[in-house]
């Protein structure tokens, strides 16, 4: 278990997340633990990065700030969602998105969707910031209260060096 | 007898919702159901194909209340995984009514694979949802009752003819939808 997945797991809970849905990652595995095992939050694994922002939008709908964990190669799959769903509702999701294709990668087949991955957010106009040090956690997790006030979902890409795997 | 599609399902469905919150599909289903009766108990969907099901999954969990997702079965076919997601995860207050017309209504009535070999209700058992009830057109009402009354969560597979009446634009913008939507919940 690393520090830097209960450090995030504990200041995005102390920016009011309360709600996360999953698909998973290697970089995400020990904070995919945590949650499995957090009873003071709501945790839904799900089985594509699609029905996880339906979920996250329905949990919003019934007063939970939510948080959807997944990996870059699944930014590929939800930009109709994220634009007929989260963007056009007004919905804020924050998005915590292991960067796969950054330095550090070892599969190759990463590397086109890690290149990919924030011009596409950027595009659909989804605010999107990328963090490579685990000093920065507290900024990762102040994304929950910004997706609050840009009243839209917003995204976080933590490459290998934040988690210390580079 | 007449033809009976997710029109006139929907005509025997919308007087019987109370408390329940319902999430209803994108396109002509959400389009007939505001025609038919609108409350800001309904959450219609502008967008977003095949979530249904799981907007309204994310919503039971947030409420004691009764959550009904009224999807349809091309829409189920897009986001089967939905299918597993709601065996292990979700409560006793969801239900999920798969109108199955065997059709993409709201794009021509192209034929679904449902109107083939597919059955969605053997899926949702393999899935491992344990109360699932396939049913025919009228049946759907008082099948839908008694799952209302008892704990789930419930899949019903309601088979009906396809088809659309002539149907009007939900004229609700999305902010407006998702906030009254939101203020029903929070009022319990």
């Amino acid at each position: 278990m690393n520090n830097i997945s209960q450090d995030l797991l504990a200041q995005l809970k102390g920016n009011g997340a309360d709600f996360f849905a999953s698909v998973p990652c290697k970089l995400l595995g020990d904070l995919i633990n945590l949650l499995a095992a957090d009873d003071s939050v709501e945790y839904v694994p799900v089985t594509k990065e699609e029905e996880g922002l339906g979920v996250c939008a329905g949990a919003y709908l019934g007063g939970k700030t939510p948080v959807m964990v997944m990996q870059n190669t699944g930014v590929g799959t939800i930009l109709s969602t994220l634009g007929s769903l989260g963007l056009f509702y007004s919905l804020p999701i924050t998005m915590i998105i292991s960067h796969r294709g950054s330095p550090g990668e070892k599969i190759g087949a990463q590397i086109p969707m890690g290149v990919a991955a924030k011009p596409l957010l950027e595009t659909m106009g989804v605010p999107t910031f990328s963090f490579s040090d685990s000093s920065q956690v507290a900024q990762v997790a102040q994304l929950v209260s910004h997706a609050q006030v840009a009243q839209k979902p917003v995204a976080a890409l933590l490459d290998f060096n934040f988690w210390g795997q580079a | 007898m007449s033809e009976f599609r997710r029109y006139e399902l929907l005509t025997a469905l919308a007087p019987i919702f109370d408390k329940e919150f319902v999430v209803c599909n994108i396109g002509f289903p959400s389009q007939e159901l505001h025609g038919l009766r609108d409350s800001e108990r309904f959450f219609y969907m502008l967008g977003s194909m095949g979530l249904s099901s799981s907007i309204g999954l994310g919503l039971s969990k947030t409420t004691d209340e009764k959550v009904v997702s009224i999807d349809g079965d091309g829409s189920v076919l897009m986001n089967l995984g939905t299918l597993a997601t709601i065996a292990n995860h979700a409560p006793k207050n969801y239900t999920l009514l798969i109108v199955d017309n065997g059709a993409y209504g709201s794009t021509g009535d192209q034929p679904t694979h449902t109107s083939q070999k597919t059955s969605l209700a053997a899926m949702a058992h393999g899935a491992g949802i344990e109360s699932v009830h396939e049913v025919r057109g009228l049946e759907t009402v008082d099948k839908l009752k008694e799952c209302l009354a008892s704990d789930g969560p419930h899949v019903i597979v309601a088979k009906v003819s396809p088809g659309t009446p002539k149907v009007t634009p939900i004229p609700l913008a999305p902010a407006v939808i998702r906030d009254r939507f939101r203020a029903a919940v929070a009022a319990g």
